[in-house]
């Protein structure tokens, strides 16, 4: 009986002393009600949020490499076996193209970290600037991302009617729990835009003037000026421009070769005429430009060197043009040489683009606000060794523009607002605009389709 | 008080009558071969009084005052009674009647004589699985009983294999069944870093299991309550009996091969397809084919290039770049059995070596194992014991097979591209040659400048005591661990630049894993005879905890290749380090009771608690109850000669799916988003607090038969299994920052049948005998709110209402338009009465044609079929399995490789039928260089997967007892064996079995990415007993 009764009181101890045993908290990861409660932690979720912004997905160069693939069939023969990727340069997208899918869910992701840094202001008490500074970054964050979603899966600014045209769903506030309102469609082109311009105007405003790899004033700027360019308001577009090269601290590259080969040349650190970019360590962070363009050409290069130049492109720079020369040959294929740094930071904007939208917007207004469009102009073909023009027109500036920002993401949204063609297909063609990612028509009915798809 | 002394007189009493108790020895043998019978079961005649025999055939067993009548019983032979007296006694079994009935089967918690069994259970004896040459005991379990689907993935050593017991009764949480070794649920998710996912249970040495009995119903599983709806599978080691102390030593070796290649183009054939291709596209822009620009030009270019300019000098040369990927592989084993005892304390000793190197380039794995199982007898009433295992498990490990570095992608390359660059003599894309040679990275490269391994120390141990309380009540005690604890280490020399691109001065990696697992089992079990009526009841609690810890650095730029730990690195590239656990709590009841030996019932019921489940659901109840009728003790019955036994079982219970990830229910934000060198968080899961366990519905009817004095014996099944609160990742809007929400939500079922037929053909000094298994299963998605849940290779796999997981969904591909090569689309939209459109479609209006259900990757039928032959000393075990009625994604490597030339990729030469002239007739479209005409996703790449393979054939012969004795052995067996000898099939690319790792999950079965195949391996062995 003895036995027993231990027996017995062996399996109670057990039963009741393992009840308490239930209660395992994760240790990787904290609960969603703990994660916002300090200033600290607003902080770091404000890092999360270029952490979002820097996956490949987004800054980490998908969305250039996208704009490149579907906007530049005519200079780059895509060879890889990336389908998804080969079917955007062919212009043969499918609403289930993953990279169209990954791209959306990626800047919404980020969009939703900026949200929960946004949510959570008022818990950063130690100085008015850093709070000022926090929002002023979390909104440019959000507002880039709103206008290159708009750009890539709605139809262009002035393309029909802006405030009928489908743009892409507006999410201002974090999620904490799914809701039917959660299910949200598609706001107009016009009410993006005017998010955008609100969201970055306020941004530029709070921004300090300098914030180390951060966004700063002048990044707010620079995107509003590329904003204003797709609207057709070279106004706008004019005058942010000119706020950054007059104010904004940056200077031009002397060489076209110090804009880049970052990691390789320049410990890491990015330009003065980087405006803003997506810094890349050993560590952390990713070039996805570096992957499809670049290639094995050196020393701390690499890539899959799947985007080919065709030689047709090279035969637009002019003799002498130290950018003509910027290709490396491998295999008898040549390779633009921005992107060979394994790793390399990837630039989102910089100086050299504001000099030829103030060159473009005052030669459309017939201005010369900060400067005229012939020394603009003449400024960038210097330094790519080039003699300077004794006057200029619409075209050189175009074209200017055209090869100084060659293979940077600019291809699709210049031929957009310029209403040009590429490969034989007019700027407003449904082929040029993404599909909405089956995956989101699949699970959202309020969404709807952009045509062809 | 006075009961206490009552009892305790009692207990005395007994110890006392212990003293008179008789000490019996003997030897089992075969009447005809005389061979000795190892593992034959000797009991006391209405007592649980008991013994196996160990390899020699010998028993050692006290007889109790009361009873002087052993039961002698083994697998195939007749039982025998023998009335035995103190000293020796040999027994001399036949072959057989009532096979297998009378076989102890393990339960969970408990024991139970087959014949009284009233679930379902599977018993896999451990002869079966023994020496067979695959590393890890999930793979040997393949065909070997009815119902429980094996698919190895890849011929990949220690890869993890699918395994699904009577379907796939989960879409998001783990399918596979619950492993419990010696009473312990061991850690059984994958945990290396590199590669596909490998099995925890390569550690186990498949030699030292006894049996494995495979919980398939939930009356046999619901004891095992949230973690049974998979199936559980139960192992269970040897252990040592009374008796000579008998030594066992077998040797085998042997060699490898793939079990097929695939035909590609040679280079005279490439470069026409290829200028063909080219010829269309310029054509196509009007370009001449000679201008510097036009892709035929680019052709010769790129064909020179990759050749180190051999193409344009000898185009004749041609390479199958198969050749770098395949290596003959070879196999050797060593094992030491050491078995024994007395009255009071038995051992069990295991020794092996195991060394197989695959037949894939770089792949080979190294394992050690130790045992020893001890029981003892310290009191009459005290049983003690431990087990202890040891293994020590190294592999050089291949990439997934989504990597350039897998070998089997090499065959991507154009076949003009040698092996060697003829400038350095190095592999082809070794620096200093030129690395971007080759159409992609060179694998041999990874092979000989890189190496990744693996290195596993596990541990099984397990004491126990079990004490006699009161007749017919016992107590047991039970403390178990596993621990698992691997080294991962990685170094990229500089030569793999081109894949490893942080490999610029070398990159070095090392993970480390420790998983602490353990467990306590205490019940009370209580038999006693009433009469007619007879009762065995078990009551009891378990805890089960588990901690895994993990981390983890890498480092680049590396002074030279010579160095290669991470201390050498002067950039300290990543670091980490995590952990997660989880825990069960648990009581668990069973009730069995007999009545006049003809009618059973069961009932069972237990409650799990679980830190995986949200605040709301904490504990869950799981019930089951089952009965069986012997009508083979009815008169009625009796009355018919031909049937010598007859069962008919029935079964109900509820058991849960709780394989759902550690913290699935919490609303969580990550610490891992840091940016540029600071730190950051993000959110990274949205929470469900009303978050629980899968819950899996089964009834099970059976009937089991003996035919013509078991002649013939069977078992029939039919179940059906419905799940409902399927933990669904359910889409949800990307628009909100996240890509799903885990619920309880969704249905499914699986039903099904299986049957399972011995048969013995031929008794006598001629053996023949057969078993076959047959199981056919069908499962349906019978509800998952709508959503679209997606998988695979393209995400072709689909779980859909109405259909089984995993169907493949694509466009349907209608061949080729006759007039002008275009590939053709059905265009398969919906009209009005659900008609569906047959019209058909070319490339260009590809976005037309709508996805329909192409194919589905779950078998319709499995089947193992065995023959066994025998004669004098020779023996022959013929093993075939197959699967029926499933279809395999090849998209994989069809996008690339069996696409008429959509890129450069080297083709299967069926592709060389390419349409070219108007009014030809041809299922492959015209090959167009960079134009997509027949290469999207559709059904053209779902291809049948049925297959029939010879599994295992071995053919054995024992040497006379007569010779033996000269040599003073026991025994002496020489023997040779073949896996996977013979497969037929109509599949195309390399093997039937197969699932590609970087795909892999409960929706993602049947895809193929430059899957290694299946090893065909040939051993030779020797069997000695001493």
């Amino acid at each position: 009986m003895k036995k027993y009764i231990t027996s017995i009181l062996i399996i109670a101890a057990l039963a009741t002393g393992c009840e308490k045993k239930l209660e395992i908290a994760p240790t990787q990861s904290i609960d969603q009600n703990l994660a916002l409660l300090t200033e600290g932690d607003v902080l770091v979720t404000l890092i999360g949020a270029y952490d979002g912004l820097q996956s490949v997905a987004a800054y980490g160069g998908d969305i250039m490499l996208l704009n490149e693939l579907i906007g530049n069939r005519d200079d780059i023969r895509f060879t890889g076996t990336f389908a998804p990727l080969s079917d955007a340069w062919r212009l043969e997208m499918t609403a289930s193209n993953t990279y169209g899918r990954d791209t959306w869910a990626q800047c919404y992701n980020t969009i939703n970290r900026c949200n929960n840094v946004l949510s959570a202001l008022d818990k950063i008490t130690s100085s008015p600037a850093t709070k000022s500074r926090v929002e002023g970054e979390a909104l440019f964050i959000r507002a880039t991302l709103y206008f290159e979603l708009v750009r890539l899966y709605a139809k262009t600014w002035g393309d029909g009617t802006n405030t009928s045209n489908p743009g892409v769903p507006l999410v201002t506030t974090p999620t904490k729990s799914i809701t039917e309102a959660d299910y949200k469609p598609r706001s107009s082109v016009a009410d993006v835009y005017a998010m955008v311009i609100a969201d970055l105007t306020k941004s530029e405003s709070l921004l300090p003037a300098s914030n180390t790899i951060y966004a700063k004033k002048s990044a707010a700027a620079a995107i509003l000026s590329r904003v204003a360019l797709m609207q057709g308001d070279y106004v706008a577009a004019r005058d942010a421009a000119n706020r950054v090269i007059t104010t904004g601290g940056h200077t031009l590259s002397t060489t076209v070769g110090a804009n880049w080969y970052t990691f390789i040349n320049n410990a890491g650190n990015s330009p003065s005429e980087y405006i803003f970019s997506m810094k890349v360590t050993t560590q952390d962070g990713a070039n996805d430009l570096n992957t499809f363009f670049g290639i094995n050409a050196g020393a701390g290069t690499a890539g899959r060197g799947d985007c080919k130049i065709y030689p047709a492109h090279l035969a637009k720079y002019e003799a002498g043009d130290a950018r003509g020369a910027y290709f490396s040959v491998v295999g008898g294929n040549n390779y633009t040489r921005k992107h060979l740094d394994r790793y390399g930071n990837v630039s989102i904007v910089r100086l050299a683009e504001m000099y030829l939208t103030r060159a473009e917007a005052n030669f459309r207004l017939g201005t010369a606000v900060g400067q005229s469009p012939l020394l603009d102009v003449n400024a960038i073909r210097t330094r790519a060794t080039l003699p300077a023009l004794p006057t200029v027109d619409l075209n050189a500036i175009l074209k200017e523009r055209y090869l100084e920002t060659a293979f940077e993401g600019n291809r699709l949204p210049d031929i957009k607002r310029t209403r040009g063609m590429q490969s034989g297909v007019a700027w407003n063609s449904p082929k040029l605009i993404m599909p909405i990612p089956q995956r989101e028509m699949d699970v959202n009915a309020k969404l709807v389709q952009n045509e062809g798809y | 008080m006075r009961k206490l002394l009552a009892s305790l007189t009692a207990v005395l009493f007994l110890s006392v009558s212990a003293i008179a108790q008789t000490s019996v020895t003997g030897k089992v043998t075969d009447l005809n071969s005389k061979l000795p019978l190892s593992g034959a079961s000797v009991v006391v005649k209405g007592t649980n009084v008991g013994t196996v025999t160990g390899l020699d055939g010998s028993f050692s067993i006290t007889l109790p005052a009361k009873s002087n009548v052993l039961v002698v019983s083994f697998l195939g032979y007749s039982v025998q009674e023998i009335t035995a007296k103190s000293g020796s006694v040999d027994i001399a079994l036949s072959t057989s009647d009532v096979k297998t009935l009378n076989e102890v089967v393990v339960t969970g918690y408990g024991s139970k004589i087959k014949k009284d069994l009233t679930g379902n259970i599977a018993r896999i004896k451990g002869k079966e699985i023994e020496n067979m040459p695959v590393a890890s005991v999930d793979a040997a379990l393949q065909g070997k009983a009815a119902g429980v689907f094996v698919n190895s993935q890849s011929g990949k050593l220690g890869q993890a294999a699918t395994v699904r017991i009577r379907g796939n009764s989960s879409i998001s949480a783990s399918s596979q069944p619950l492993y419990v070794v010696d009473g312990v649920p061991i850690t059984t998710n994958d945990q290396s870093t590199y590669g596909g996912d490998m099995s925890p249970l390569t550690d186990i040495n498949s030699n030292d299991i006894e049996s494995i009995e495979v919980l398939k119903d939930a009356s046999a599983g619901a004891i095992y309550g949230s973690r049974a709806a998979n199936g559980v599978i139960l192992i269970t080691t040897k252990r040592g009996n009374s008796g000579k102390t008998s030594v066992s030593a077998n040797y085998q070796a042997g060699s490898s091969k793939e079990t097929r290649r695939v035909e590609f183009l040679n280079s005279e054939q490439y470069a026409e397809l290829f200028f063909r291709a080219t010829k269309y596209t310029d054509d196509f822009y009007g370009t001449p084919l000679n201008d510097p620009s036009s892709e035929t030009t680019f052709a010769k270019d790129w064909m020179a290039y990759h050749s180190f300019d051999k193409w344009l000098t000898d185009p004749k040369a041609s390479y199958d770049w198969q050749d770098q990927a395949f290596q003959k592989g070879n196999f050797q084993q060593g094992d030491v059995q050491i078995s024994g005892g007395n009255d009071k304390t038995k051992f069990f000793g295991s020794l092996q070596y195991f060394d197989q190197k695959g037949i894939i380039v770089g792949n080979d794995l190294k394992r050690i194992t130790g045992r020893l199982n001890l029981d003892h007898k310290a009191k009459e009433w005290l049983n003690l014991g431990f087990t202890m295992s040891l293994a020590r498990t190294t592999s050089r490990r291949l990439p997934d097979d989504n990597q350039f570095s897998n070998p089997l992608q090499s065959i991507a390359f154009m076949p003009v591209t040698p092996f060697t660059d003829p400038n350095t003599g190095l592999p082809t894309g070794a620096p200093p040659g030129d690395l971007n040679v080759g159409l992609y990275y060179n694998p041999r490269l990874t092979v000989d400048y890189a190496k990744f391994t693996q290195e596993i120390f596990r541990n099984f141990s397990n004491v126990y005591a079990t004490a006699k309380i009161l007749p017919g009540l016992t107590f047991q005690s039970e403390f178990g661990v596993d621990i698992l604890s691997q080294n991962e280490e990685g170094y990229f020399q500089t030569q793999t630049v081109r894949n490893t691109t942080t490999a610029v001065r070398g990159s070095g990696s090392n993970a480390a894993a420790f998983i602490l697992n353990y467990n306590t089992n205490n019940y009370f079990n209580y038999t006693r005879d009433f009469g007619k009526h007879n009762i065995d009841a078990t009551v009891g609690m378990q805890y089960q905890q588990s901690s895994s810890k993990y981390n983890s650095t890498s480092g680049t730029d590396f002074p030279s290749n010579s160095y290669r730990k991470i201390a050498s690195a002067a950039t300290k590239s990543g670091g980490s380090s995590s952990q997660s656990d989880f825990s069960f709590v648990s009581q668990f009841a069973r009730v069995n009771y007999k009545f006049n030996d003809r009618f059973l019932a069961t009932a069972s019921i237990r409650r799990d608690g679980s830190s995986r489940f949200g605040e709301n659901e904490r504990y869950g109840i799981f019930p089951s109850a089952s009965a069986g009728w012997i009508l083979s003790e009815e008169k009625f019955i009796q009355n018919i000669k031909a049937i010598s036994f007859l069962k008919l079982r029935a079964s109900y219970g509820q058991v849960g799916n709780a394989e759902i990830g550690n913290f699935p229910q919490l609303g969580l934000f990550s610490g891992a988003a840091g940016y540029a060198g600071n730190a950051g968080q993000s959110p990274t899961q949205i929470g469900n607090p009303d978050l629980k366990w899968e819950t899996t519905d089964q009834v099970d009817v059976g009937l089991d038969f003996g035919l013509f004095s078991g002649r013939i014996t069977g078992e029939l099944d039919y179940y059906e299994k419905k799940t409902s609160g399927l933990l669904l990742n359910v889409n949800i809007p990307a628009t909100t920052g996240f890509n799903t929400q885990t619920k309880n939500v969704g249905k499914l079922e699986n039903k099904g049948y299986e049957v399972v037929l011995n048969t013995q053909n031929f008794i006598g000094k001629f053996k023949w005998n057969t078993t076959i298994n047959f199981a056919n299963n069908k499962g349906k998605v019978v509800d998952i709110k709508g959503q679209i849940i997606e998988g695979g290779i393209s995400s072709m796999n689909r779980v859909m209402e109405g259909q089984p997981i995993g169907v493949f969904y694509a466009v349907q591909y209608a061949g080729v338009d006759p007039a002008n090569g275009d590939a053709l689309f059905y265009k398969n939209i919906s009209g009005t009465g659900g008609q569906l459109d047959k019209g058909t479609v070319n490339p260009a209006g590809f976005n037309q044609a709508q996805r329909v259900v192409v194919g589905d990757p779950n078998p319709d039928y499995i089947i193992g079929f065995t023959n066994n032959f025998s004669y004098k000393g020779f023996d022959l075990s013929v093993f075939f399995n197959g699967v029926i009625g499933n279809q395999i994604n090849i998209y994989g490597m069809g996008r690339y490789s069996s696409a008429n030339f959509r890129f450069e990729d080297n083709q299967t030469v069926d592709q060389v039928n390419a349409w070219t002239t108007p009014g030809q007739k041809t299922d492959i479209p015209q090959a167009r260089w960079l134009f997509n005409n027949g290469a999207q996703i559709s059904s053209r790449y779902i291809v049948d997967g049925s297959y029939a393979r010879l599994r295992t054939v071995t053919l054995g012969y024992n040497v006379p007892l007569k010779a033996l004795k000269r040599l003073k052995i026991d025994r002496l067996r020489v023997y040779a064996s073949a896996l996977n000898l013979l497969t037929l099939t109509d599949y195309p690319y390399w093997d039937p079995e197969v699932n590609a790792d970087s795909f892999d999950s409960n929706i993602a079965k049947g895809n193929d990415f430059y899957t290694p195949p299946q090893p065909k391996t040939i051993v030779f062995g020797i069997n000695i007993g001493l």
